[in-house]
Parts: C-alpha cells; sequence; structure tokens
C-alpha cells in the first residue's frame, strides 16, 4: 500500500458503515433471521444458505451509499 | 457473578505481537519521590533484540526468537511485535481515554483487592500497566514505590498521574528482566490474554515475587466477545463457506486455577465478573477495540475481511441480541477473571463473596 492516503480513505469509508446500515433495517433483521433459523439446533450453514435475504441487503445498502454520496 | 453495566459510547477490537527476547536494563538509579509534585519523575529502559530496533547484531536466543514460529503456531499465536505497534498506535490517538473506559474500570477493581489486602507493599510491580490504571487508585500507605512494565513506551508516556513514586520499564510481559524474591506485590490488569506462554509468564512472576508476596491479576476470560465471534463466524460461513478465527481464544477459569498452582502459588482465589457493554453496532465494537489496542494479533488470523461479509457480520450482530422491535442495543459480554493468590504459605487466605 502506498502512502497514507489509501488507509485514511478505507477508514472513512468503513466508518460510514454504520449509518448506511442504519437505513437498511428491516432487510438486516430478515437476513439475521434467516441465518438464525439456517443454524438454529443441528442445521449446519451452509454457503449462500441466506442468499437472497442477502441480496435484498446489499441492494439498499449500495442505494443508500449512492444516495448519501449525492 | 456481577453484571455491572458500563454506558460505553463506541466498540473496540483486538490485536498481536512478535515473540522476540526483549531484554531491558532500567536507566540509571531510582526515581525520587514525587512529594507534591504533579508527575512523578519516570526513568525509562529501552529494550533491544526486536528487528525494529536493531542498534547492534542481536545477540543468538534474540536472533532465533525474532523468526516467525512454527506453522501450526502453538508454541507462540501471538505476534509480539505487531502487539507492540498496534498498544503504541492506540496510546497516539487524539484522545486516549475515549477508549479506556474498560481498563479503567477493571484498574478500579483491582485496586480494590489490594486494598482489601491490609498489608502495605513496599515494592509492587505492574504487568502490563499500559497508562497505569490501577496505579491512579492506589495510595502512598499502600504501596510506597511501583514499577510499570509494558511493551509499548507510548502507553508508559502517556501514562495518568499517581502520587506514587513510579519507574517505567518497557518489557515483554514474558521475560520481566528483574531478580527473583524482588517485589512484595505483583498487580496485572486485563494484559495476560496476548501472552504467547502464559505457564512461563506465571513461573516468571512468581520467581519476581518475595516469599509472601502477592500476585493480583485480571484477565479476560470464557465469554468474552461471544456475540462478535459468532457474528463473524456464522457471516463467513453463510457468504464464504467456512469461517477462521477473528477473535483470540480467552483462558477458561478452570484452566487459570490450575495454571496458577503449577506456577508455584498457593491459596488461590479465582472469581469471574461480568461486564455487560452496550453498543450501537459490531462496527463501534471493532471501532473501540481497535482503540484500546485490542486488535487480533494471532499469526493465523485472516488479513482480509470481505465486505459482504462484514456486512453480514453487522446484521447477525444486531439480530443475535436486540429484542424484536425494539431499538437497536447490542451487548459485548465480557467475563474476566480476577484472582487472588499468595506466593508461599502463610498468611491466612482472604476470602471473597
Amino acid at each position: 500500500m502506498s502512502g497514507q492516503g489509501v488507509w485514511l480513505r478505507t477508514r472513512a469509508r468503513l466508518r460510514r458503515f454504520p449509518e448506511l446500515l442504519a437505513g437498511c433495517g428491516e432487510q438486516a433483521a430478515a437476513y439475521g433471521r434467516c441465518v438464525a433459523a439456517a443454524s438454529a439446533g443441528s442445521a449446519e450453514l451452509r454457503r449462500d444458505a441466506c442468499a437472497e435475504e442477502f441480496r435484498a441487503l446489499k441492494d439498499c445498502f449500495a442505494r443508500a451509499a449512492k444516495t448519501a454520496v449525492k | 457473578m456481577v453484571a455491572a453495566a458500563v454506558a460505553g459510547a463506541a466498540g473496540a477490537l483486538g490485536g498481536a505481537a512478535a515473540v522476540g527476547g526483549w531484554a531491558v536494563r532500567a536507566l540509571g538509579g531510582a526515581a525520587a519521590p514525587g512529594g507534591g509534585a504533579a508527575r512523578a519523575p519516570r526513568l525509562w529502559g529501552w529494550g533491544w533484540g526486536g528487528s525494529s530496533r536493531r542498534l547492534w547484531v542481536p545477540s543468538g536466543q534474540a536472533a532465533a526468537a525474532a523468526s516467525p514460529p512454527d506453522p501450526s503456531g502453538a508454541l507462540s499465536p501471538f505476534d509480539r511485535q505487531l502487539k507492540r505497534k498496534q498498544k503504541n498506535w492506540a496510546a497516539l490517538q487524539p484522545e486516549p481515554a475515549k477508549c479506556d473506559y474498560l481498563r479503567e474500570e477493571v484498574g478500579g477493581r483491582v485496586a480494590d483487592r489490594v486494598f482489601d489486602i491490609t498489608r502495605a507493599f513496599p515494592l509492587a510491580l505492574d504487568v502490563g500497566s499500559g497508562r497505569g490504571y490501577i496505579a491512579q487508585h492506589l495510595t502512598k500507605e499502600t504501596v510506597e514505590k511501583l514499577i510499570q512494565v509494558d511493551i509499548a513506551e507510548n502507553a508508559l508516556k502517556n501514562a495518568m498521574e499517581t502520587e506514587i513514586p513510579t519507574v517505567s520499564v518497557v518489557a515483554d510481559e514474558e521475560f520481566l528482566p528483574f531478580k527473583e524474591d524482588t517485589f512484595d506485590l505483583v498487580v496485572s490488569s486485563l494484559s495476560l490474554h496476548w501472552v504467547n506462554d502464559l505457564p512461563r509468564a506465571f513461573r516468571e512472576i512468581h520467581q519476581v515475587l518475595k516469599p509472601d508476596g502477592v500476585f493480583i491479576g485480571a484477565m479476560f476470560g470464557g465469554d468474552t466477545l461471544y456475540e462478535l465471534r459468532c457474528s463473524l463466524q456464522l457471516a463467513e460461513l453463510e457468504r464464504e463457506g467456512g469461517f477462521s478465527p477473528h477473535v483470540s481464544p480467552f483462558t477458561a477459569v478452570s484452566d487459570l486455577g490450575h495454571l496458577l498452582s503449577r506456577a508455584g502459588f498457593n491459596t488461590l482465589t479465582v472469581d469471574t465478573d461480568e461486564i455487560q457493554v452496550n453498543y450501537p453496532g459490531l462496527f463501534e465494537v471493532m471501532e473501540d477495540l481497535q482503540g484500546m489496542g485490542e486488535s487480533n494479533c494471532s499469526w493465523n488470523r485472516k488479513p482480509l475481511l470481505h465486505r459482504e461479509t462484514i456486512l453480514a457480520a453487522a446484521a447477525i450482530y444486531q439480530g443475535k441480541t436486540s429484542p424484536e422491535g425494539f431499538c437497536n442495543s447490542f451487548t459485548w459480554r465480557s467475563g474476566k477473571n480476577k484472582w487472588t493468590s499468595f506466593k508461599k504459605k502463610k498468611i491466612v487466605v482472604h476470602q471473597k463473596q
């Protein structure tokens, strides 16, 4: 990594995560519920077990990021 | 189990350091007592042998120890050099007191235990002292002179004021540069969980203690950061199909008792305090951990955490502890083990609730 600028920009981006996530509470809750259900009891959590919920969450997050930048 | 709610603003992370043979020599003679001065004068030691400070060719032992450990990481799971860098970085933050709430709370509790023992200690040692969280609560009547040892010099430089005359020494907790039978009291607060060889550290502490000396310590144990670990694990399983450890393992209470008695301590008392700190979300937890200098420093840590995994983990973390329909509030359970032990069996054991 060259210079300090990369880290500062990365950290600034990361710091925006919580506020962006706050706008997607529904999708986050749905995803959390899906994961909890998939890993409950003796069930083993497999890859992409909750892919749709995560896609919804990611889309909401990306939209929030785009609108926030503007 | 005592649960105390501490209102915390932000979250925190953990980190690591290398197994260099740190040999330290304290400068000159003892520090003069501070008396009425605001800051007691401090003397500094410096270390050699690590790759970051190569003033001359390191000795054989240091050179061998400075190389990366065996691939399994069984003998030395933590990178002490990195831990030193992380602690130095954390100590240089603009507001070092922002993330210190946990250490201050625990430091106060350890100091309470010192007061519980109705004895005066002429010479005491604080292993992994950081900014001196225990010392600020102690009085000159209880401890006449204190030596603070920490691996990060910046933390010692920003040390908090205390009325006890202090000497600061930069040294690794596993390689204490003191003669045996020197100290009447050794205290340690929240720093032994990053030690590579804990049995050895306990043996060293036992060695530098006088017969009838007391060792009072507190370290993270058991279920600490349980929610964080679970969220990251589940998120990685779901998103990537496998997981790697992100939170370092902590010592269990039963193991602690065995380790202490194997090191030679008698009359042990080990108990657990649970401190619950609430955070708005995963990022705040990780930010605060980083601010505390507790970022992960295991050799086997995964250097990369995908954005999607972080997002998934944050969502799972939210779901783990908040009741349905309630405002966001997530808990970070910290089980701490505290113990008091005497070196030789001579004093009546101090009963604790």
